[in-house]
């Protein structure tokens, strides 16, 4: 396990300077002034200037303007948005938790679905529920997401009503700002309209979550058929049916587990595809998240804004890749003492 | 125009005869594979078929129904939008644009990603080690954010993005690419080669090319509905296409506006990318299917 | 299984929902005490005083503060506000006012006043436009764009404090258009104490921040971009207020807004898209008022053909204003037939609709000299107004109805909005089409400002009219106070426009809104901002 966790240190130092690296390097490839791309200082006076070009090692050697670049990332720094002149790191702090929530919910229902249905339609390899489930996959990441959104709200907000189109929560609810995760601040929040609240905002999640959650629950499925037909073509599930198991209590026993850790493999890979449709379902639903306001960044203009919340949102999934990496390694002893991991 | 006839002349034509006939045995592949070929024929002749101009506007047509609703007009099959321009003949140019696009940015990033994966996978020690974490850590970042910061620096527009998703799809070519190549290289009938002193890179072409182009094929296969998808994720974003210009994702958001009294204008442009998307998956899928099973014969 | 305990976690807090749905029946849902009206975008800031554009007042003048006098009524006639009444010297140079002494300044997180509005309040609101000096006239920019517009600096040369709850205004010169000003939305009332505070604190820049007015609501949040949180002013001096929140909820996207009053997130939407859709619901109303403003096509009448009265005419004829109301504004409008709108008191029933008849045109035009038509040129407003939403479709429009009569028309579209503007002055049309949103309700703002021989020299509405009889007729009009003495002289000057056509109205357009059936109370005014004090949720 040391040698693992040691790999993935690596692994990880690698990412961060690659991303930082990259991050550094798009102040000059943006259009306009590279001091002022980075710091988000638009109308600074000449002495301002002169003392962030003197905080940033302006003037010397690109090593060391990277990494004056670096302490300030360190010190939480990341400039001042252009377009609202709020610090980078706070709207990073109030917008990030509501794309993780988002994207957690939806991971969360793209395999609470995805994974069974797989398995059923493993189970009938061949037949005409694998067919059928197979083929619904198909169109399920098939459709563009901003169109299935839209769908989503004409069917379920306009013709039936039952699910708010737009936004976290109600306005009418007040929640302090504690963790940023909206349903922890419910919780923690000493409102008497607490669980109203909560019913609110578990009824605006919904939709946004469902529609982020379609693309990648089609892809769990096939993670999780393929890994089960593996699972079932293997020596020990046929000297389980030699033992004279059901083929119910192999299922259960023996198949479920050990297809679910090759399908938890995958996850950190599909969070990165996930947090993409969730950018785009951010700007159709007004989920005040991360992703919104990064588009909404490139019209403004907003060159600090893309730099900030680029390597937040991408630090975020590669946390999330590592993650998933130690608990498949948890979950699965064969996966530490591998050689190459990843 | 059917891409498996630009190889029959090459030397290794029996496999992929042997692919074809796995391949059409399927009639719903078959179906799809047709729509495809249609698509790229609209894609090609679109401005030359189309019943109106993609931009005639007719304002005594002004959001016009489809033809089949009691307020429809025959000469307007699909309806007009709201400054009357002809739904059909907007979807029809659309082919060319949505569509048509994602076929050329499929082609330049599959040729770039493979020159640049096959060179790699010669390469050993930390030079690969580093690209294999390179390319880990451009994966994971986003798409769509990566072809944001693209935009952002190129600007909007559609050649832009474009371009953006290009770049984008290099590194999942170059990835399979490497995989492949590395996974070839191990094989005997290369150590075979090498042992007639052939160079690595004679290998790369004679050897190994034959026997990994249906991965890179099935590959662009993904990448081309990706690449579609891309461009319309863009464009209703607003950071592709200009407004006037037909490209389905910009057409669905210039239909939100009017969406509550004109639906159609959103309808068909969705529909549009869902059936091309659809078709292209279906395609691939065959694909994918008919080298397997041949494969296990 | 090993992942069971961690499905159980995820769900647990959303079974617990579920099951305690039923148990807060006692407690009534916070949304049926709070408004959310979906406005069209974020305020610039919020103290009125400082700006003129409709998203800043209509967010904060009616709902934050109140003024020394209001406007009541259909016909907008000055009532009591903070001032219970007031006094005007015959001269109509000195102007008292009488203040209300139960008037409570909002109690906040950020600052509790220590007492009632007094004379100093008022003195303070005012002195900080009129004062150059003055410790907070910079503040915020230093730009009082509607005093400047109404030559408020010259106008009120003095304000002085009789005792504590009566002030005097003295006037340079009499003008009975300065009470229906200080009726406005941007003459409002500020802290002076909160003024003081922060002045001790330093931080003078929050006074149009974190506002402190007497209005029906005080400041809760702000956060640009996305809401406004009011809370109800629970010491209103006025009424008792119905709700307890009122939130804007800023949302720029048409659609957005639509969206989220047919998803019920809105009870009141502002400028509301695809009417029709919102007819159709019956929980749904849909508001319309007709705003105070006009677009007109105007002649040049310093120059032929123009400067013939009936080539006007026979113009005024030929113009088919329906079918522009239908094309161009899409029915959001009213056939104006003259400068001022029927909501207006000087408007005169009498005035007949203007007639639309292209024999009467061709006849007058062969009267005037010209049966063979002639050639013109009409310049079409680049920019985008209410009262005139498209120039171009319309010129287009008027030159299709004028090559009836047989005038062919040149469309002149090319110019950057302030070179036109300057072009026009200069006199380089023949024909143009404009308009004219009004400032205030009283009359005057149209009839000076479009028409007057001064305004007119300026060249800025395009006509270069000047009638001295017209002059007069709204000059006497501003001297009096005694309001059926105007409307006579109104009744006069507007027959002098309908005879000498120095201009054809066109439209006034309409400001729409569309609310839940729950939702009662008059909030649209044809002039102003909206006003939430009287709006209820049932």
């Amino acid at each position: 396990m040391l040698v693992f966790t040691l790999r993935r240190l690596n692994l990880f130092i690698f990412t961060f300077i690659m991303l930082t690296a990259l991050s550094f390097s798009l102040s000059f490839l943006f259009p306009g002034d590279a001091l002022t791309n980075l710091t988000g200082q638009i109308n600074a006076s000449p002495e301002q200037r002169a003392l962030l070009a003197e905080e940033y090692q302006y003037n010397s050697h690109i090593i060391k303007q990277y990494w004056a670049y670096l302490t300030h990332l360190f010190d939480g720094d990341f400039g001042i948005s252009i377009a609202s002149h709020l610090p980078i790191s706070s709207e990073i702090m109030n917008l990030l938790p509501a794309t993780i929530e988002l994207s957690v919910v939806a991971l969360f229902i793209a395999m609470a679905i995805g994974i069974p249905i797989g398995f059923l339609a493993a189970i009938n390899h061949e037949k005409i529920p694998d067919q059928a489930i197979l083929f619904v996959s198909m169109l399920g990441y098939s459709i563009p997401i901003f169109w299935l959104g839209l769908l989503a709200i004409l069917i379920f907000s306009i013709q039936l009503g039952w699910l708010p189109s737009a936004g976290r929560i109600s306005l009418v609810y007040e929640i302090k700002h504690i963790t940023g995760i909206q349903f922890f601040d419910i919780l923690l929040s000493d409102s008497e309209y607490k669980w109203q609240a909560f019913q609110n905002a578990t009824l605006h999640i919904i939709m946004p979550a469902s529609v982020v959650a379609i693309a990648p629950m089609t892809i769990f499925i096939r993670l999780a058929r393929t890994s089960m037909l593996e699972v079932l073509d293997s020596s020990y599930i046929t000297a389980a049916k030699a033992k004279g198991l059901t083929f119910w209590q192999i299922i259960y026993r023996h198949a479920i587990r050990n297809s679910l850790v090759n399908v938890i493999r995958h996850v950190g890979l599909q969070f990165a595809n996930l947090v993409t449709l969730a950018m785009v379902t951010e700007v159709i639903f007004s989920w005040p998240g991360i992703g919104r306001w990064l588009i909404e960044s490139i019209f403004q203009r907003d060159y600090t804004a893309i730099q900030g919340g680029l390597l937040a949102l991408s630090s975020f999934i590669f946390i999330v890749h590592i993650l998933t990496d130690f608990i498949y390694a948890a979950l699965n002893p064969l996966a530490r003492d591998r050689k190459h991991g990843a | 125009m059917a891409r498996e006839n630009i190889y029959q002349e090459e030397e290794f034509p029996s496999p992929l005869q042997q692919l074809w006939y796995k391949f059409k045995a399927k009639p719903m592949i078959m179906l799809a594979f047709s729509c495809f070929l249609a698509l790229v024929f609209l894609a090609i002749f679109a401005p030359i078929i189309t019943p109106f101009s993609s931009s005639q506007t007719h304002l005594e047509f002004i959001l016009l129904p489809p033809a089949w609703n009691d307020d429809g007009n025959v000469s307007f099959l699909l309806g007009t939008d709201q400054l009357g321009r002809d739904m059909l003949s907007m979807l029809m140019h659309g082919a060319s644009f949505t569509f048509g696009l994602s076929f050329i940015i499929v082609i330049t990033s599959a040729v770039i990603g493979v020159v640049i994966g096959s060179l790699s996978a010669l390469t050993s020690g930390f030079k690969s080690s580093f690209l294999n974490h390179f390319l880990d850590v451009i994966l994971s970042i986003p798409s769509l954010l990566l072809a944001i910061v693209i935009v952002a620096i190129l600007g909007t527009g559609l050649s832009n993005t474009v371009l953006a998703i290009i770049i984008v799809l290099i590194p999942q070519f170059i990835h399979t690419t490497r995989n492949e190549v590395k996974r070839e290289f191990a094989k005997d009938y290369v150590l075979a080669s090498k042992l007639d002193g052939a160079s690595s890179l004679r290998i790369l072409q004679y050897s190994i090319f034959p026997n990994i182009i249906e991965k890179i094929i099935t590959q662009a296969t993904l990448a081309q509905s990706a690449a579609i998808l891309d461009i319309a994720a863009l464009g209703f974003l607003g950071l592709g296409a200009a407004t006037y210009i037909p490209e389905w994702g910009t057409m669905v958001s210039n239909g939100i506006d009017l969406f509550y009294i004109a639906p159609w204008t959103v309808y068909f442009p969705g529909l549009a990318i869902l059936f091309s998307v659809i078709v292209t998956n279906l395609v691939g899928e065959g694909l994918r299917h008919a080298l397997k099973q041949r494969k296990e014969y | 299984m090993s992942f069971n305990p961690i499905i159980y976690f995820l769900t647990l807090p959303f079974l617990s929902v579920l099951l305690q749905g039923c148990n807060d029946e006692d407690t009534t849902l916070l949304s049926t005490k709070s408004i959310i009206y979906c406005s069209e975008g974020s305020p610039e800031g919020f103290n009125p005083q400082t700006v003129t554009s409709g998203v800043t007042t209509d967010a904060t003048s009616n709902q934050l503060y109140n003024r020394l006098v209001a406007y009541s009524g259909d016909e907008h006639e000055i009532s009591p506000s903070l001032a219970k009444s007031w006094h005007i010297t015959k001269d109509g140079k000195k102007v008292t006012f009488y203040l209300r002494k139960d008037v409570e300044f909002h109690h906040t997180s950020y600052f509790t006043p220590s007492r009632k509005l007094n004379a100093e309040d008022v003195i303070f609101s005012f002195n900080r436009i009129l004062n150059v000096e003055h410790e907070y006239h910079e503040v915020s920019g230093g730009l009082y764009p509607f005093f400047q517009s109404i030559e408020f600096n010259s106008l009120v040369t003095n304000i002085e404090k009789i005792n504590e709850f009566t002030v005097r205004f003295t006037l340079s010169r009499p003008d009975s258009s300065f009470l229906a000003n200080l009726a406005t939305d941007f003459a409002v009332i500020l802290s002076a104490e909160y003024a003081q505070y922060l002045s001790e604190l330093d931080s003078h820049q929050q006074i149009d921040l974190l506002p402190i007015g007497t209005g029906p609501f005080k400041y809760k949040e702000y956060r640009a971009g996305s809401f406004i949180r009011y809370l109800a002013n629970e010491n209103y001096w006025q009424k008792k207020i119905n709700i307890e929140q009122l939130i804007f909820d800023i949302t720029p996207s048409n659609t957005g807004r639509l969206t989220k009053l047919l998803a019920k997130e809105c009870d009141i939407v502002a400028y509301p898209i695809a009417h029709k859709k919102i007819i159709e619901r019956p929980d749904l109303i849909l508001n319309e008022i007709t705003s105070f403003n006009i677009g007109y096509l105007g002649f040049n009448t310093n120059k032929p053909p123009f400067n013939n009265k009936l080539v006007r005419k026979a113009i005024s004829y030929a113009i088919n204003k329906e079918a522009i109301i239908d094309t161009v504004y899409f029915g959001k409008a009213e056939v104006a037939n003259t400068i001022i709108p029927p909501t207006s008191w000087a408007y005169d029933a009498h005035i007949p609709q203007q007639e639309y008849s292209i024999a009467k045109a061709i006849s007058t035009l062969n009267e005037a000299g010209y049966p063979d038509g002639f050639t013109m040129n009409l310049w079409a407003m680049p920019i985008q107004r209410p009262y005139n939403p498209d120039a171009l479709t319309m010129a287009k429009l008027i030159a299709n109805d004028l090559k009836k009569i047989g005038i062919t028309v040149n469309i002149i579209h090319k110019y950057e909005w302030s070179t036109f503007l300057q072009l026009i002055t200069e006199g380089q049309h023949q024909a143009v089409l404009l308009g004219w949103t009004a400032d205030h309700p009283d009359p005057d703002n149209f009839f000076t400002p479009l028409l007057s021989c001064p305004s007119s020299k300026q060249g800025r509405t395009g006509t270069f009219w000047c009638s001295k009889e017209f002059d007069k007729l709204i000059s006497q009009s501003l001297q009096t106070t005694d309001l059926n003495k105007r409307k006579k002289y109104y009744k006069n000057a507007l027959k002098i426009i309908e005879d000498e056509v120095p201009l054809i109205p066109i439209a006034h357009s309409k400001r729409f809104q569309a609310r839940d059936k729950k939702i009662s109370g008059q909030l649209l005014k044809s002039f102003g901002g909206i006003n939430f004090v009287e709006v209820n949720k049932n």
